[in-house]
């Protein structure tokens, strides 16, 4: 059997083509992505902002400010003081700006970043949001108390806060998706293995039909080969991502590397499965399995990053059988909600779907005798 | 060693195998002969467990092939019509594959692999990959990878297509060598001469059918044509041709282009007989010469047509 996969592995890893879309294709379309976002993909889950809080002036308005900054407490990282203080602090970058708030409010800030983005963002909300809250109490009060309750969805403010207490950046979640179509495109290495099984298929598939050893161990070694080559290829990807951007998962590398796990098995059990498909040409395969894998990964939000919220809204079904919307979620149940209920949920789900394929290739690479060759 | 018995297989409204009778014994190279399309191809895949039948048995080593058959497989070597080769894997790991899929002893295999690659002769070549090879060396590594070890039946279906005659000349040798080690062979081709040349018993299909069987002497003796004399740049009349026809034991004359070929049963002086009237009658004429019965002529004669149409 290891000698069987031995020989599986040699012949993914030294074709060039297939090594391409597993490997290189994922690698290069992150590179990508990350130039085009330039320095936000720098921090991408980050901390609370640390932010100094001067009162310049004791009235009504500075009060309700107060209450906003005291409210972001999963965003900010607040600490009222003298504005000496705060500026001494600013200046040394112990905090990321100030918030200066009396009649008026304020921010200063040393540089340009993220951080500062988010805390020029905030502002700029609270003053629109006070200003129109003024208009209402003046010329509507009657429509005051719906004003204030939509107010206090803070949603299409500048960002998602999340329950685990992480600040989301709409960047990572592509990088969640990329990630998993790199898992899904294990599926043009998984194709190999039904096609080199099936005489019907292939005079390798004919040849290795007629050898004394069980049809089960060769497929069984060829699928392992094949699965053990694409966790690798995730791995490579994840590490690259990590260690050559930069770019900040979170501390549950763990969690990751078994979500990549499952999610490098779907991809080689979604080939299989193709690969099985009666006697249509390889080139008619590989297209379905580039049209499945981009459809999956792009409602994944691939190349819309809110793309998997409006499924969840008008199609929640397609969420849970997508399995690159399956992968992107555990990566967020893991990474930004902190929610490892619903992070096994979508393992066991992805395990589900895996364990379909693989069963309905077998169910069809078993076949013993054929009608034509 | 081998017995099949009416095989039927029909692919919709053709019939490719009709009612197939074949006994293939132990110690021999079997020949299956017959143009494409005749159903060779066909009845090795049925031997072989791939393809379903519609009726018949097939038994080989005394039991039923069937598809998990695999202490008969043990026992086969195959070399497919189209080569069965990983790519990606130089000739030594190739090799080495196919033969663990039935050795799985490391040393013995090992033994086995350099065997192989000393008997096809691609010692200088284990290194590369397949399609860095020529085509007749690719067909080599094909036949490597059937034999490498040493299986008691071989079934070599049309190994040497699109091989150059060096090739090929290697292939049937090494054929020859591993009947004289012990293994039977069916050897499956569309080209007479490499099937008269190895074979010592031949079966020749057409339409799916088993025509005739035996040696290749018995099958010749089977026929009318015991020699055909061709006669080159010579101009015949009517008359002339008329008389050659009437000539003894000829029972048969084509007339084309100035050369003249004519069938004759098997008998003595049949070649003086011709040249004496073309002389009494001052024909001149170019080369001459004569030929004993070929396949060709078993299938020619057997069916209407020439091996090749």
């Amino acid at each position: 059997m290891l000698q069987l996969m031995k020989c599986r592995i040699l012949q993914i890893v030294r074709d060039k083509g297939d090594m391409f879309w597993a490997m290189l294709f994922p690698i290069i379309l992150c590179t990508l992505m990350y130039m085009a976002f330039g320095n936000f993909a720098d921090s991408e889950l980050i901390d609370t902002i640390p932010v100094a809080v001067v009162v310049a002036e004791e009235n009504t308005q500075s009060e309700y400010f107060r209450e906003f900054v005291d409210g972001m407490e999963d965003v900010l990282e607040a600490e009222y003081l003298e504005e000496e203080a705060a500026i001494e602090k600013l200046g040394q970058g112990d905090i990321k700006g100030i918030f200066y708030t009396g009649t008026e409010h304020s921010l200063t800030v040393t540089g340009s970043d993220l951080d500062t983005s988010i805390l020029q963002a905030l502002l700029d909300s609270y003053n629109k949001n006070e200003a129109m809250i003024m208009e209402i109490a003046a010329n509507h009060p009657e429509n005051m108390e719906q004003a204030l309750e939509s107010l206090s969805n803070y949603e299409s403010t500048t960002q998602e806060v999340t329950v685990g207490g992480n600040t989301f950046n709409t960047e990572i979640s592509y990088f969640f998706a990329v990630i998993a179509m790199a898992c899904l495109y294990g599926c043009f290495i998984g194709v190999r293995c039904p096609m080199d099984m099936q005489a019907n298929l292939s005079a390798l598939g004919a040849r290795r039909s007629v050898t004394p050893t069980h049809r089960l161990k060769l497929i069984i070694a060829d699928m392992l080969g094949t699965f053990v080559v694409h966790f690798g290829n995730i791995v490579i990807l994840l590490v690259y991502m990590k260690f050559i951007l930069g770019i900040k998962f979170g501390d549950h590398m763990g969690g990751m590397l078994l979500i990549c796990l499952v999610g490098s098995m779907i991809g080689v059990a979604l080939g299989m499965f193709v690969g099985s498909i009666g006697r249509i040409s390889e080139g008619i395969k590989t297209g379905i399995m580039l049209g499945v894998s981009m459809v999956c990964s792009f409602l994944s939000g691939l190349m819309v990053y809110n793309m998997k919220d409006i499924v969840q809204q008008n199609a929640p079904i397609v969420n849970r059988i997508n399995p690159a919307a399956l992968i992107s979620d555990a990566f967020y149940c893991l990474n930004v909600y902190d929610d490892m209920g619903r992070y096994y949920q979508n393992l066991i789900a992805l395990v589900i779907i895996g364990i379909l394929l693989i069963a309905g290739s077998f169910v069809m690479v078993r076949r013993e005798r054929y009608d034509s060759i | 060693m081998i017995k099949i018995e009416n095989l039927v297989k029909r692919y919709g409204d053709l019939v490719a195998l009709d009612h197939l009778n074949l006994e293939i014994k132990e110690g021999e190279i079997f020949g299956l002969l017959g143009p494409n399309g005749s159903g060779k191809t066909t009845a090795i895949n049925c031997m072989l467990a791939l393809l379903k039948y519609d009726k018949g048995d097939i038994t080989i080593f005394g039991k039923e092939m069937k598809p998990d058959s695999y202490e008969i497989k043990q026992n086969i070597g195959v070399v497919m019509q189209n080569v069965a080769v990983f790519e990606q894997m130089t000739v030594y790991e190739n090799i080495d594959y196919f033969c663990g899929l039935y050795v799985k002893e490391r040393a013995r295999r090992n033994e086995l692999v350099e065997e192989a690659i000393a008997f096809v002769g691609l010692a200088d070549y284990r290194k590369m990959y397949p399609k860095k090879l020529s085509g007749g060396l690719l067909r080599r590594l094909n036949i490597a990878c059937g034999i490498a070890h040493k299986p008691k039946l071989i079934i070599m279906d049309e190994p040497t297509v699109a091989v150059d005659p060096q090739s090929r000349n290697h292939i049937l040798e090494g054929i020859q060598k591993l009947n004289a080690q012990g293994s039977t062979i069916i050897y499956t081709s569309h080209y007479m001469e490499e099937v008269e040349q190895i074979c010592t018993r031949i079966a020749i299909i057409d339409h799916g059918k088993n025509l005739a069987v035996g040696t290749k002497e018995e099958l010749k003796s089977r026929i009318k044509t015991g020699e055909t004399v061709t006669v080159e740049a010579v101009v015949l009349n009517e008359q002339q041709q008329k008389d050659i026809r009437n000539l003894p034991h000829v029972f048969e004359m084509d007339y084309e282009e100035q050369i003249l070929k004519i069938r004759l049963s098997g008998a003595k002086h049949n070649l003086v007989r011709i040249l004496t009237y073309l002389q009494e009658q001052e024909i001149s004429f170019g080369r001459v010469f004569s030929e004993l019965p070929t396949l060709n002529d078993v299938f020619l004669e057997i069916t209407g047509k020439q091996l090749r149409d």
